[in-house]
């Protein structure tokens, strides 16, 4: 569904990112892990057309992204962002429908459609009581599901997420991962996710979905593959400079969740 | 929206209307109520109504189109006020903030210093407004796009250039005949207005409002900024050069027949976020409502309360800044 190749990224004379290889299946989750200033951000917003590349190309459903218009590429590809900013205090059903935006001509208001679709898509998230909410008002995990909510009214089969758990608490970040899996099992939802969290990898793996790691250091991805193979102690080291353990936990359904223990820097 | 909501809405925006007919019975000139109703249903029967032609011309030539007049500037500039405060996310800008207000003002006094009459300064004024406001947009034009932060600078550095030049425009004029005449013009107001002023003014008006009301929705996606709106579809350089268009349109044709209003494109934009709420698909078409109706009022006042006419830009910051407050408290800000 989406292919990257041979992508490099600079801005001016500052190289970001080369040779960058990858490409997410449906139904997939692929993670991007990596240290702070690595370039994950950076690599999203070429995926979402923000940014163009400097070399290589990125294929949305065979095609190449830099020729599909902004509306198009909405509609096939939705963003969760990291940070942000609230500025008026829309209701939240206002928040939803703005997914619905590629879908709606330039001089249109959203259809009675487009607000049924919203609506479906907030009982999808569990804030159907919120509907009528300012969303301003809305703690941390409330307003980043309400911000998945938005992703999903536009329809698409793959979702780019930027940290899609920052700044939560246990129990909304468990929520912001149970949806995820929920949604990837009903829909065949692929996601396309930058995290700081990379036991999150582990959550997914455990839980028995297709998912893929990519180590992102030095300007490139050094390690892919499942996360049992991938974030390995020696890796972790090599890319955050910390010793860590990686444990194992038996879970009361016989399935085993891993962890990593994150225990000293590396002097 | 709940009926009663839809109602109110309804009658919202019907509202200017009201006020327009309200203002026909409204001025120094003593006239009865029923002479008016008389002149009035004559006119739209075409019939005659045996009251002076003085009477006729009062109400048909000088109340009516200084009433609507009063309408579409207070909309225009109500509406492009909401626009700007969405597309820039930020409540504190106003229809003036690219600098539409400094430039067509520096265009009048141009014009009044090189004609030594005022009939140049719709021209001038609304060359000038357009001018100043390409200069800002071309300012906050940066590797091709256009962040809010960078058009807002734009708009503060043309704005403060050309207060500089209406301050030297005034410092060159002569004291005792142009000066005045500047100083007057940069208050406001609409005590001169005909129809001819309708006529010039109104068209870049409608059309700047037209375009503001059918793009209205996606001024919401517009201020998630500009790569949430790019994610979600949306092209934001395109649709933010619409608005930056229709909104300048709107406001240089309101400001070279009425001359500088201030406060109503800041403050009726909020007084619709705490009427209707946030959604620009209503507080657009709302915002244009309340300009108007407070800038009709506004000026009725003007006209009742002494002989010789406080001027407009005085009036709307006196009477618009205890109304905002008392809005402010009762409805708590609205979900500031």
């Amino acid at each position: 569904m989406l292919e990257v190749i041979n992508a490099s990224f600079s801005y001016k004379k500052l190289n970001v990112f080369k040779n960058v290889n990858f490409r997410v299946n449906e139904g997939e989750v692929f993670c991007i892990v990596g240290p702070n200033g690595c370039g994950k951000t950076t690599l999203l917003d070429c995926l979402l057309g923000i940014l163009s590349l400097k070399q290589g190309e990125i294929l949305l459903n065979k095609r190449n992204i830099k020729i599909i218009s902004p509306a198009e590429t909405a509609k096939q590809l939705a963003y969760v962002p990291q940070l942000h900013e609230k500025t008026f205090p829309y209701s939240v059903i206002d928040i939803v429908l703005m997914g619905r935006a590629a879908h709606i001509g330039l001089f249109s208001a959203p259809s009675p459609r487009d607000v049924a679709i919203a609506e479906e898509v907030l009982e999808l998230v569990g804030l159907t009581s919120f509907k009528d909410r300012p969303y301003t008002q809305l703690s941390g995990g409330e307003a980043q599901l309400v911000l998945l909510a938005r992703a999903l009214a536009q329809k698409t089969k793959i979702i780019i997420m930027d940290e899609p758990t920052a700044h939560l608490d246990f129990k909304n970040e468990l929520t912001v991962l149970e949806t995820i899996v929920q949604l990837v099992n009903n829909t065949g939802l692929s996601i396309i996710m930058a995290t700081h969290f990379p036991n999150h990898a582990f959550y997914f793996e455990n839980n028995s979905i297709d998912i893929s790691v990519a180590l992102m250091s030095r300007m490139t991805f050094s390690a892919v593959g499942s996360p049992s193979e991938v974030l390995s102690e020696d890796n972790l080291k090599s890319i955050y400079s910390i010793n860590a353990r990686v444990v194992s936990h038996r879970m009361d359904n016989d399935s085993e969740l891993r962890q990593i223990i994150p225990i000293s820097t590396v002097a | 929206m709940a009926t009663h909501k839809k109602v109110f809405y309804i009658l919202l925006i019907l509202s200017p209307l009201a006020f327009i007919f309200i203002s026909l019975f409204v001025g120094r000139y003593p006239l009865s109520g029923a002479s008016i109703v008389k002149i009035l249903i004559c006119k739209i029967t075409a019939g005659s109504c045996n009251l002076p032609d003085q009477y006729t011309s009062i109400v048909w030539e000088i109340r009516m189109p200084r009433a609507i007049l009063g309408a579409l500037v207070g909309g225009a500039l109500a509406i492009s006020g909401a626009a700007f405060q969405g597309m820039f996310r930020n409540p504190l800008v106003s229809s003036g903030i690219l600098g539409v207000s400094s430039g067509a003002g520096f265009g009048a006094a141009l014009a009044i210093l090189l004609f030594n009459s005022t009939s140049y300064t719709y021209v001038f004024a609304f060359f000038f407004g357009g001018l100043a406001v390409l200069a800002s947009y071309l300012i906050g034009r940066v590797y091709s796009t256009t962040p809010a932060i960078m058009l807002v600078l734009g708009g503060v550095i043309v704005s403060s250039v050309f207060s500089a030049l209406i301050s030297f425009a005034k410092y060159v004029a002569d004291p005792y005949n142009q000066l005045p005449t500047i100083v007057y013009w940069l208050m406001g107001s609409l005590a001169t207005a005909r129809y001819h002023d309708i006529v010039v003014g109104g068209i870049p008006m409608v059309a700047g409002i037209s375009g503001l009301i059918a793009i209205r929705w996606r001024i919401n996606v517009l201020s998630m900024g500009d790569k949430e709106a790019r994610s979600l579809g949306i092209d934001a350089v395109v649709n933010k050069g619409i608005i930056i268009a229709c909104a300048t349109l709107a406001t240089a044709g309101a400001v070279c027949v009425s001359g500088i209003i201030g406060w109503v494109g800041l403050v009726m934009p909020h007084i619709g976020r705490m009427l209707v709420g946030n959604d620009n698909k209503v507080l657009i078409p709302a915002s244009l409502s309340l300009g108007a109706c407070f800038l009709i009022f506004v000026d009725n006042l003007g006209r009742l309360i002494t002989g010789s006419e406080i001027p407009l830009g005085i009036l709307t910051a006196l009477v618009g800044g205890p109304f905002f407050v008392y809005l402010l408290k009762k409805t708590k800000g609205g979900g500031w």
